[in-house]
Formats: structure tokens, C-alpha cells, sequence
């Protein structure tokens, strides 16, 4: 049954009248933050970057930035060891209760975040925890860590146990083989689940909103500004957080291309020494 | 190209972008016959039967069934039907949904649909209990006799089959050869059949049509494809052989580098001003014990001798490159390794491939 | 399975087990006590009633249960449609184009929700990028569709869309294109390929998409703030409320375990149904 041309015409053009939908926010997002007038009306008559030169001025707004910033690096260094064992016991080692603890780690994910982050609230003040952003890095966690697991995991299905096997026949042992066999092969994995632990931190609003306690992320200040009312710095700032985690992609996808390029540039040398 | 034929190919083309998988294809198939194409991988037959079920369009040419032109009928209304290599049963549905699937969408009732499937496993040989059972729970065999139930549900003009058999194992393959072969005798369906084994086209056709680059080579019966091939191309795809560039003069006096003719003037199997290749196939190469002697004598020696079960292959190195010997195991010659040994044939054991180099 | 492989496996689920049974599932327990205290305490030292969950009832909590649920199971089918056509171009059409759109649709999920979310108010306020340019045009403007209950579950759809597409993309690569093409060779029609041959296929994603967006559009709380402008009040928003402003940490209780117990029970059946192994891809 091969696809017409116009199926296919319309399935394309389709695709992109999604994508186009998905960033059509954003858009009016990053006009609304180059507008003078303090009250945003479009069409936009007068344009200024004088909103941008106040964030960055402002102390509130560094705050902000350096509390969100180090919740995001935690929870990306903890994710990425706890991604790392949770996938090989998802994924790789064949033991008693796997299929229970596949089912564990999907839990969160699918939890309610608010009602999570009552409930770590709750938690914390129970066993006597003062809610700061260090919590916040714990709620952040208890969701950003099973998410980083599955995406481990996937690398982790399409790795040859045999390869362990085969070092192991050669006389390695257990942590010699994680160094030498598994870390490496799962790499990418770990590269890609780290992006996303950073980035989902960053974005994230409904676990922050109850467990910072005193302090506060990006997402939250922007939440309580839109909900009291418009102010300027909201869509400036959404554009400087929007800008941020692109700019984060970017790197990362230019990182894994350029060593992907040098990889293949090493190979045909070697071929040509052969 | 006869214009009775049932399903008739005119020059087809088909183009992928700038590679031409199909370089003008003609081919007539009668009714009832067991025709097999079998090429190469990448010879373009499985193009050609995609083309001929409609899952895939022609860029150029036309396909008439029984005077029908078809090539524009989209796969779903056309009389034919195809056994694929995955057999592409569908795993969320019981050995006996599969076989009643195309009923079904003909609005047919449970009942009948029902007394039609189970004659179908009757015809396959399967058991009336395995109409509940579930597809994962068959083995290769079975699932094989069950999308071929599929197919005949259909009651297709055509039948086609897209090398079912290839991931099967020899024996099985074996068994399923004949009964295929049986299975087109009893319903006298038109079975179409493409392959890259060689065996199998030999065991179960009627007619067999060698592919390569997207062409025909030649359409033959099993026979002449096998001891009559048009190029040098069909003789060694065919099985072993055994080659020598000859050439005759204006007279027809035989010319050869390697062979030793015996009487030149009254052997005439290559046209006068011809040249070409002599093909004899390994079977018909003797040993010359002393006295005797064949039309064509070549000299050597043994560099191997190999157990094929039933016969035994050697290998003689001589002048004209290795020559490939086949005896039966009865007649195993009691030689070894380096010994010289002479070889012959007659003349009316080969075949002259003209203009083939 | 051989010993070893049994000893690492537990070995390295320790840290995500250990994470998990402190700060989830003890977590459930305290609000699983809290939800059987009496109103507005703020320690378990009291004697159990369930008052709180007869309040539910009596002061129509479970209207805005009914609401989320009601918009949940609406986006959820508004998605199932939206997101098919997509899914199968991504998962048997559009070869490299598929990478495109993941991309795209992966950093569309980076951004804040709240941005998102902000972003069409903007574009759908009266004054807005639509409707502003839209009068500046032809002169008259018109109603913004903001505040009301579509557009709730039009957010809910615009967020969710992720979750739902790349499930159903998965599953529908799951279906052999031999099963389509042979259906289609036996006389099937189109639809007749879709819905006895793709869509039995392709239910592992299916349900995964669907349980997925249903479960997170249940629990949202941000579309109808943002967007609905509470037009109506989301399950979660009660929820919020009751702990915040209501400082009712037993009823706030009361809700979350009702909201679990759905939630939780929809999501166990749903991935009790479903060999994670095969979806994500195991190669053996």
C-alpha cells in the first residue's frame, strides 16, 4: 500500500502546522518582551530592549537565576548516578523483582506533580525538614530521577550482554566491567538523560511551588507574577529562560556531532595508515 | 510473447529515483502453471512482485490479467494474492480469523466463513483444533500452511509467493517443496513464485524465468534452463559448470586454446564463424581410462575431491583453469591428490552459448 | 537468569528504590494518615475520623473531580485524533523529517509550562497577537475565547500533545508494515486496515498515550489558572487550596487520596496490560 504523494503532502504539511502551533506562544512571548509599553497591546507599536537591561540589573532576578541554576545542576548530577544502576536494573540484569520495580519508577512519573509536592511538603514538615531549595532538589527527584532511568534504559536494551560476558571471560571483574564496558557504551544515554534532568528542573513549576519553602526558581516567580498580574519582566525573563535551555541544546547537539565528526575523521586516518 | 497468456507483462519499467530496479520486463504466465522467477538478491524480483500485487506502481508498461489491464488497480481489488516471506499473519487474531480474514471483509456469514476455513486446514493438512489456536502458538511449518489457507481463502486468480520458504530449515523446506508443488496440482491455481534458490524453482516448476539486473534473462522450462542456458550468466547461476571459449572458422572446423577435439571436422556443435563459449555440466565429464576416448580430452591434475553425499565433486586443475568433475559415489575413483589424470566428454553433452565470453 | 545477574540487578536498583521508598512512598503514607485526621490539625497525634471525606461529598468537592476528570477524558480523545495522523507520518512516512519533529516537539517540553501557557494568553487575549492584529487589519475585533472551559481543555491538549504523540509513534512502528500490506492484498479497504489490522496493533501505544495524557490532564492545575481563568475549578486546584488558603491539611489529604486512588488504579491497570520491554525496544 504505498503512500500517495498527496497523502504524503498532507501529512507533512500537517507536521508542520503542529510544530508551527507549539511555538506560536513562544513567539508572542518574545514580542511581548521587546515592547516599550508597560501594558502589552499587539499590534506592537514602539520596541525597546530596556525590559532585558532591568532583568539583568535586578537582584531578585539574579537570586532567582542562581537558586534555579543550582537545583538544576543537583538534580542533574544525582540523576545521571541513579540513572545509570536504575537502567541496568531495568533494562540489562534479569532479577527477581524487575518487573515490580519497572512498574515503580513509572509511578511518579505519572503522579500528579502538585499533589506530589503537597505531599513532600507534608513529609518534610512531619519529620521536622525545613523546606528550602535543597528539598526542592529532593522533589525534583523523586520525578526527574525515573524519567532519567527510562531514557538510560533505552540505550541500555540495545547493548549486547555479551560484551560483558566477554570481559568478564577475560578475567575482569564486576567494577572493572562497569568502568571499562558498560559506562562507555551507555554514554550517550547518560549524556542525553542529563540534558533532560537539567532542563526539566529548570522548566519545572508544580514541585517547586511547595517545597523551596522561603526560596524561589524561575518558574515559580513567573507563576505568581502572571496569576497577581501582568508585569514586564515576565515574558523577558520567560525569553531569557527559553533562550538559556536552547542555547544548552545547542551545545549539547554540536557537542555530540563534533564527536561524532572526529570519530569518524580518527577511523579514515587509520584506514589510510592501513 | 504469446497474447493469450493470463497474466501478461508489457515492458515494464520501474524507476526509484535514478536507479532502475525493472529495465522493460515482458513475460507471459498461462493459466494453471507453476512459473518461477528466480534471480540473484537485488536482480529486481521482488520489485516485479510487488508490482504484479499492487503494492507498488509501474513508472512505465502495463500488467493485463485475462485481457484485463491491472496495473493501475490499486492491491486491494485486485484477483490476486500474495504469500509473503514474513507470512504476515496477524498476531492478534486465532489461527482460524487469519484463514476467514478475507471473507470476513466480504460480509460473508460466520457460518459460511466458518465451514471454509476449516476445509482450508483440511486441504493444508492441519488438524481441525488448531482453528482456535493462537498464531505464536504454531510452529514454522504450520504458519506457513496457514498463511497459505490465508491466501487460498482469497481464491485468488493468482497466487504469488515471495520466497516463503527461505527462513525455513532444509528439511522442512524439503517437505513443504512437494506439498506446494502437490497443493498447486490439486486446486490448479496459477502459483506464481519467486526465489533465490535455484532447487527450489527446479523441484516445483513448470516454467522458470532467470532474473538479473532488472531483466529476463531467459524463460524456459526446468530442463532447458538448466542444460539449454542463453548466457554464461543463467549456466553458472544454475549450478556448477564447466566453460571453454571455442570458436569454429568459416568451414566449421572447431577452435580451442585448452580442449583437445578429437576429430575437428566431424564434430559440429558450434555454427561455422561463431564464437562462444562449450558448456558441459559436471556430470557428464568422465574419467579417460586407456583405450577409450570423447570427442573433447583435456589433461590434468586432482587438486581436491569433496563428498557432496550422494556424489562425489572433483576438482582438476589444468591448462584452462579448474575443471569441475561430479561421479557418483559407486564409481569414487581411486585416486589422490596431484595425480595427472585425463578428462573427456562428448559432443553431445555440451551446449554452445554463442557470443558469451 | 543466573545469580550474578540477580545480585547486580538488585544491587543497582538500591539508589532509585531507596530515593523512591523515602521521599514517594513515605510521602503517600503521610498523606494517606493526614487524610483520616480531623479538620485543620496539623500533627498525626490525633485520634482517626473521616470526617474529611464525607466533607467530599457534602460540599461538592466532587463536582471539580467531575470537571477534571470530564476535560481529562475530553483532551485525552481530542488528542487520540489529533495525534494519529502525525504518528503515523513520524513512525512509516516521514523518514528524517520524523527526527525534525521529535526535536522540535522535545524542546517544546523544556519550556516552562507556565511560559507556554502564558504565551497564548498573549496570542488569544483581546489585544493580543491574534485579535490585535486582527483589528488593526480589518477594524473590528471580536471576543477572545479565553476563560471558559474549551480553552481549558485546549491547553490541556496543547500540553499534553507530547505524551500522547510519542507513545502512539511508538506503537505504530510496532505494527508490521508485511500485516498492513497482506490485509490490504486480502481486499481490505483502508479504514477495513486501520481498525482491524493498525489500531489492534498499534494498542500498546494507544494505551500508553492515552493513560498517560488522561492521568496528567486529570492532575493539571495550571490551564485552568492560567488560561480558564477558574471558570471552573480543577480537582487539583481544591486540592490546593485546601492546604494552602483553607490550611486543612486533612481534607487537602482527603482529596489527594481520592485523586490517587483513580489515578493510581487507571495507571497500575494500564501498565499491567502493557510489556513495557517490548515498547522500549529490547533487542532480544
Amino acid at each position: 500500500m504505498p503512500t500517495s504523494l498527496s497523502t504524503r503532502v498532507v501529512l507533512y504539511f500537517y507536521g508542520v502546522v503542529i510544530i508551527f502551533l507549539l511555538y506560536l506562544p513562544l513567539v508572542s512571548v518574545g514580542f511581548a518582551s521587546i515592547s516599550k509599553a508597560r501594558y502589552l497591546s499587539f499590534p506592537i507599536k514602539r520596541y525597546s530592549t530596556k525590559w532585558y537591561g532591568e532583568a539583568v540589573q535586578s537582584s531578585t532576578v539574579s537570586e532567582l537565576l542562581t537558586t534555579s541554576l543550582w537545583v538544576a545542576i543537583l538534580v542533574t548530577i544525582v540523576s545521571i548516578v541513579i540513572g545509570f544502576f536504575g537502567a541496568l536494573a531495568f533494562a540489562r540484569y534479569q532479577w527477581r523483582y524487575r518487573t515490580l520495580f519497572q512498574k515503580l519508577i513509572l509511578l511518579p512519573i505519572f503522579f500528579p506533580q502538585t499533589v506530589l509536592g503537597l505531599a513532600l511538603l507534608m513529609w518534610f514538615n512531619s519529620v521536622g525538614v525545613i523546606p528550602s531549595w535543597k528539598t526542592a532538589v529532593v522533589a525534583h527527584l523523586v520525578w526527574i530521577a525515573p524519567i532519567a532511568t527510562l531514557i538510560v534504559s533505552i540505550r541500555a536494551y540495545s547493548f549486547d550482554p555479551a560484551l560483558e560476558e566477554a570481559a568478564r571471560d577475560m578475567g575482569a571483574g564486576t567494577w572493572t566491567i562497569l568502568r571499562e564496558v558498560t559506562l562507555p557504551l551507555l554514554m550517550p544515554g547518560l549524556i542525553s538523560a542529563g540534558l533532560f534532568a537539567f532542563l526539566l528542573s529548570w522548566g519545572n513549576f508544580p514541585l517547586s511551588l511547595f517545597t523551596t519553602g522561603a526560596d524561589s526558581t524561575l518558574p515559580e516567580w513567573l507563576y505568581a507574577k502572571m496569576v497577581s498580574g501582568y508585569s514586564p519582566l515576565v515574558p523577558t525573563l520567560g525569553v531569557m529562560s527559553v533562550v538559556g535551555s536552547f542555547l544548552l541544546i545547542l551545545l549539547a547537539l554540536t557537542f555530540s556531532w563534533l564527536i561524532r565528526v572526529n570519530r569518524e575523521s580518527r577511523t579514515t586516518q587509520k584506514q589510510k595508515i592501513l | 510473447m504469446s497474447e493469450k497468456a493470463f497474466l501478461h507483462l508489457k515492458d515494464i519499467v520501474k524507476k526509484f529515483g535514478n536507479f532502475t530496479a525493472l529495465d522493460g520486463v515482458d513475460l507471459g504466465i498461462h493459466k494453471g502453471e507453476f512459473f518461477t522467477i528466480v534471480g540473484p538478491s537485488g536482480s529486481g524480483k521482488s520489485t516485479l512482485i510487488r508490482l504484479l500485487v499492487g503494492m507498488d506502481d509501474v513508472t512505465t508498461g502495463e500488467i493485463h490479467l485475462n485481457g484485463k489491464r491491472i496495473d493501475q488497480t490499486p492491491a486491494n481489488l485486485r484477483p490476486t494474492c500474495m504469500v509473503f516471506q514474513s507470512l504476515a499473519l496477524f498476531p492478534h487474531m486465532s489461527v482460524g480469523q487469519n484463514i476467514e480474514f478475507p471473507l470476513k471483509l466480504r460480509k460473508e456469514s460466520p457460518a459460511a466463513r466458518r465451514t471454509r476455513a476449516l476445509e482450508l486446514l483440511d486441504l493444508l493438512r492441519l488438524p481441525q483444533e488448531y482453528y482456535d489456536k493462537r498464531i505464536s502458538q504454531c510452529s514454522g511449518g504450520e504458519k506457513q500452511r496457514v498463511a497459505l489457507a490465508r491466501a487460498l481463502a482469497f481464491n485468488p486468480e493468482i497466487l504469488f509467493f515471495d520466497e516463503p520458504l527461505s527462513a525455513l530449515d532444509y528439511r522442512l523446506r524439503k517437505t513443504l517443496e512437494k506439498e506446494l508443488k502437490d497443493l498447486h496440482a490439486r486446486t490448479g491455481k496459477t502459483f506464481v513464485y519467486i526465489t533465490h534458490s535455484l532447487e527450489e524453482a527446479m523441484v516445483m516448476s513448470d516454467r522458470i524465468a532467470i532474473m538479473k539486473d532488472g531483466c529476463i534473462e531467459q524463460v524456459a522450462v526446468a530442463d532447458e534452463i538448466y542444460g539449454k542456458p542463453v548466457s554464461r550468466f543463467v549456466a553458472e547461476f544454475m549450478g556448477e559448470v564447466n566453460l571453454f571459449p571455442i570458436s569454429a572458422d568459416a568451414k566449421g572446423t572447431l577452435l580451442s586454446d585448452f580442449l583437445l577435439v578429437k576429430n575437428c571436422l566431424e564434430v559440429n556443435v558450434v555454427p561455422p564463424n561463431a564464437q562462444g563459449l562449450l558448456m558441459v555440466r559436471p556430470e557428464y565429464v568422465r574419467f579417460v581410462n586407456d583405450g577409450e576416448s570423447y570427442d573433447f580430452n583435456l589433461s590434468g591434475q586432482i587438486h581436491g575431491e569433496y563428498a557432496l553425499g550422494s556424489r562425489i565433486q572433483y576438482e582438476i586443475e589444468t591448462t584452462a583453469g579448474i575443471i569441475t568433475v561430479e561421479k557418483l559415489r559407486e564409481d569414487r575413483l581411486n585416486a589422490s591428490n596431484g595425480d595427472a589424470v585425463t578428462v573427456g566428454f562428448n559432443s553431445n553433452c555440451t551446449h554452445f552459448i554463442c557470443d558469451a565470453i | 537468569m543466573n545469580a550474578l545477574d540477580r545480585k547486580l540487578g538488585f544491587l543497582s536498583s538500591l539508589p532509585l528504590t531507596i530515593l523512591l521508598l523515602i521521599s514517594f512512598l513515605a510521602p503517600m503514607a503521610v498523606v494517606a494518615l493526614f487524610s483520616v485526621m480531623p479538620a485543620k490539625v496539623f500533627s498525626l497525634a490525633n485520634a482517626p475520623d473521616f470526617s474529611s471525606y464525607s466533607v467530599f461529598l457534602s460540599q461538592g468537592y466532587y463536582k471539580s473531580l467531575l470537571w477534571s476528570l470530564g476535560m481529562a477524558l475530553a483532551s485525552t480523545c481530542i488528542l487520540l485524533l489529533l495525534c494519529w495522523p502525525l504518528a503515523y507520518g513520524m513512525a512509516k512516512v516521514f523518514g528524517r523529517f520524523t527526527l525534525v519533529i521529535t526535536i522540535a516537539v522535545v524542546m517544546s517540553l523544556f519550556v516552562s509550562e507556565n511560559i507556554r501557557l502564558f504565551g497564548w494568553v498573549l496570542t488569544l487575549m483581546k489585544g493580543g497577537l491574534i485579535e490585535g492584529h486582527w483589528r488593526a487589519f480589518t477594524g473590528n475585533g471580536f471576543d477572545s475565547p479565553l476563560y471558559g472551559v474549551g480553552i481549558i481543555v485546549f491547553g490541556l491538549v496543547y500540553v499534553y500533545l507530547p505524551f500522547m504523540l510519542f507513545p502512539l509513534a511508538q506503537g505504530i512502528a510496532m505494527v508490521p508494515d508485511d500485516t498492513r500490506q497482506a490485509a490490504y492484498d486480502l481486499g481490505a479497504t483502508r479504514w477495513q486496515v486501520l481498525w482491524q489490522i493498525e489500531i489492534p496493533l498499534a494498542a500498546p501505544g494507544i494505551v500508553v498515550g492515552s493513560l498517560l495524557s488522561f492521568v496528567l490532564a486529570a492532575g493539571a492545575l495550571a490551564e485552568s489558572k492560567i488560561l480558564g481563568g477558574q471558570a471552573v475549578i480543577a480537582f487539583a486546584d481544591d486540592i490546593e487550596t485546601a492546604f494552602t488558603f483553607g490550611q486543612n491539611w486533612p481534607l487537602g489529604s482527603a482529596l489527594s487520596i481520592i485523586m490517587i486512588a483513580i489515578i493510581g488504579g487507571l495507571a497500575l491497570f494500564g501498565v499491567s496490560k502493557v510489556d513495557l520491554d517490548a515498547i522500549m525496544g529490547r533487542k532480544r
